[in-house]
């Protein structure tokens, strides 16, 4: 028989019993993957000591830069297909060119990286979730899966560190 | 003994004393709960007096007449009933132009450069500054589509294969316009909308009925998990040192516009930095200009925006104004002494002639002013002086555009053509302009947090009073 996991969200008032939530979990055989930390204010990795958080916002800035002058060189190009002749300045002028491409690259990757915000977040989503509102407030909430048949232990422990509440965490409309 | 505990008395109430008033001015060491600041903050949106909406009704007239309607009667009739005609084809709409990009520098200047540099003091106004670059770039837009008269033809601008092989000129500097404008504007919208999400989430936490459903939408399903804020945190790192260099491409495009020409007064290599600090000299004026009225007039704003924001920002704009009269006499300097005829004649027509006030109006408020009262800690903290001073800042600004572009233009190299340029319809269209952008921001302010309440949480955790020895001092801890 397999043992059921419930998921649980313990919300604490402050960062410093959070951290140690985190690190009690693990020492009651929690691994990262089966936790987060949900707050209101961005905290780091370090602070929680937690592993890095895997994010494709850069690479994806980087992937938009280059498709971003790869049409800015599509632009300054198309010159040749409709021919202007300015004043004496070559069919495909450096200097505006410079500029084009500048533009371009710059668009190009600033697109990319909100667009990597949604992709990397998932978002929009509106499908319901685990949250509580307090996390606005300040509350830190851990949220983390842990099997059914421990769950008094894992409340208990939650509480004993300061977790003003530990509930089963339902997936809500927010 | 006795004498020394009095002594050690008397020193801990000092301590204390001093300890209460560096919570007093500032903001950062003086925290309340989350959940109390997100009330205050949503208290300012919610917060709605008649005062308001007979603002909002008088503006929204003079937006309907002023803008549209003129606008729409210019597009009937033509260009005619504008003053532009020769010698000066280029009038108050390019003044305009030049005049609301500048106003959106200021945005980018305070939430990125100052980001970048872990300027603290920042945090309460990023968003209100923000605000200013979206909607300012909008009047912008507004100003060259007025100028081009048949607007409907905009659609030109675009690279697309027409089946009449008309394609843009990159030669034109009005092209490089329109990348860079475009570029500035969807950055600097994306650059509001990233921060703004976990306040939208904040404000979908704390409402109900229609405003529940348009924040649900807003916020994207956004909860503040460590992937969420990991993703946000890299993108605003990424767009603050991105938009940097946007921001000073667009001014100084702007101002190629005028320098690329062979003409006297405008052909100079120092056109672009110069239209930069320009900029931003009205951009710093115009947001504390909005500081002080948003401080003024919306509730909970005084404990959020506070007299060592006006400090901060004042010392910015001395600086700035420092930076202008060395960019303008360095100009001057080159083009007095270059000894061209035409430009002589210009630069005593600047001076000299039936509008020559407005040279000497702009060095007085651009230079003097700024100088004479924001040396003084006392008067740049004081929310009325420096509002005053922002407000001069903007007409001095205006006016140099206005010295730069029709002014300018009178004199060239054909006397037979000199003629003076009086503006039409450009000024119910100029009005209009500034009233929608007032418009949009005072809606904007009912709409959205207008303070970014996690970033100023954020710089609390950061802040703390500590003592070294008998001193006590304000340290920040670098969380990011």
């Amino acid at each position: 028989m397999v043992a059921e996991n419930v998921s649980l969200l313990a919300v604490f008032p402050d960062l410093e019993p959070a951290a140690d939530a985190i690190d009690k979990l693990r020492g009651m055989g929690l691994s990262d993957e089966q936790m987060n930390i949900i707050s209101g204010v961005p905290v780091t990795e370090a602070m929680l000591g937690r592993p890095n958080q895997w994010t494709n916002v850069p690479r994806l800035a980087l992937g938009g830069a280059i498709g971003g002058f790869l049409i800015g060189i599509f632009l300054i190009l198309t010159p040749l297909i409709y021919f202007v002749p300015v004043g004496g300045q070559p069919v495909i002028p450096g200097p505006p060119s410079v500029v084009v491409l500048f533009e371009m690259t710059m668009l190009g990757m600033l697109i990319s990286t909100f667009v990597g915000v949604f992709l990397d977040s998932g978002f929009p989503s509106y499908r319901p979730m685990e949250y509580v509102p307090e996390i606005s407030d300040g509350k830190f909430a851990v949220f983390f899966y842990c099997p059914e048949e421990a769950q008094d232990k894992f409340t208990k422990a939650m509480t004993a560190l300061g977790a003003e509440k530990v509930e089963v965490a339902e997936a809500k409309q927010l | 003994m006795t004498a020394t505990a009095q002594h050690m008395d008397h020193s801990h109430n000092e301590t204390m004393s001093h300890e209460e008033h560096l919570r007093e001015q500032h903001l950062m060491l003086d925290p309340k709960p989350r959940g109390e600041m997100n009330a205050m903050a949503m208290e300012a949106m919610h917060h709605t007096t008649w005062k308001f909406w007979v603002a909002v009704i008088i503006l929204g007239a003079i937006v309907l007449v002023g803008l549209f309607w003129s606008w729409g009667y210019m597009i009937v009739e033509g260009l005619g009933v504008a003053g532009v005609n020769r010698p000066v084809y280029w009038g108050m709409f390019l003044v305009n132009t030049v005049f609301w990009i500048g106003i959106s520098h200021a945005g980018t200047f305070i939430s990125a450069i100052l980001r970048v540099f872990k300027a603290e003091f920042r945090r309460p106004f990023t968003r209100a500054a923000e605000l200013m670059t979206t909607f300012g770039l909008i009047q912008a837009g507004f100003s060259i589509f007025m100028h081009m008269g048949r607007v409907w033809l905009s659609y030109w601008m675009v690279p697309y294969p027409s089946q009449r092989q008309l394609w843009p000129n990159f030669h034109s500097p009005l092209m490089w316009d329109l990348l860079a404008i475009t570029t500035y504007l969807l950055a600097s919208t994306m650059y509001l909308f990233l921060p703004l999400i976990p306040d939208l989430a904040m404000a979908r936490d704390r409402s109900t009925g229609w405003r529940k459903n348009v924040y649900k939408v807003l916020a994207l399903g956004f909860r503040g998990t460590e992937g969420e804020w990991t993703h946000l945190r890299n993108a605003m790192n990424i767009f603050a040192f991105a938009i940097i260099p946007v921001m000073f491409s667009v001014h100084t495009i702007v101002s190629w516009d005028f320098a690329a020409a062979t003409r006297p007064g405008w052909n100079s290599t120092i056109f672009g930095p110069y239209f930069v600090v320009g900029a931003l000299h009205s951009g710093m004026g115009a947001v504390i200009m909005v500081l002080a009225i948003v401080r003024a007039t919306m509730k909970n704003m005084k404990y959020f925006i506070r007299p060592e924001h006006f400090d901060a920002i004042g010392k910015l704009m001395l600086i700035i104004s420092m930076t202008w009269a060395y960019f303008f006499f360095n100009d001057y300097m080159v083009q007095w002494y270059g000894g061209d005829k035409w430009t002589h004649e210009l630069l005593h027509f600047h001076e000299a002639g039936p509008l020559g006030w407005m040279w000497f109006a702009m060095l007085i408020v651009n230079v003097a002013v700024p100088w004479a009262v924001l040396w003084n800690k006392k008067w740049r903290s004081n929310p009325w002086v420096v509002f005053v001073v922002g407000l001069l800042i903007n007409f001095g600004m205006y006016l140099e555009r206005y010295i730069i572009v029709p002014i300018s233009l009178t004199i060239n190299r054909q006397p037979f053509t000199w003629n003076m340029y009086k503006p039409g319809i450009e000024i119910p269209l100029s009005i209009g302009t500034l009233a929608f952008f007032i418009l949009l921001y005072m809606i904007a302010s009912k709409l959205i947090p207008l303070i970014p309440v996690w970033e100023v949480e954020e710089g609390q955790m950061a802040h703390k009073i500590s003592k070294f020895g008998r001193e006590t001092v304000v340290t920040v801890s670098e969380l990011e």
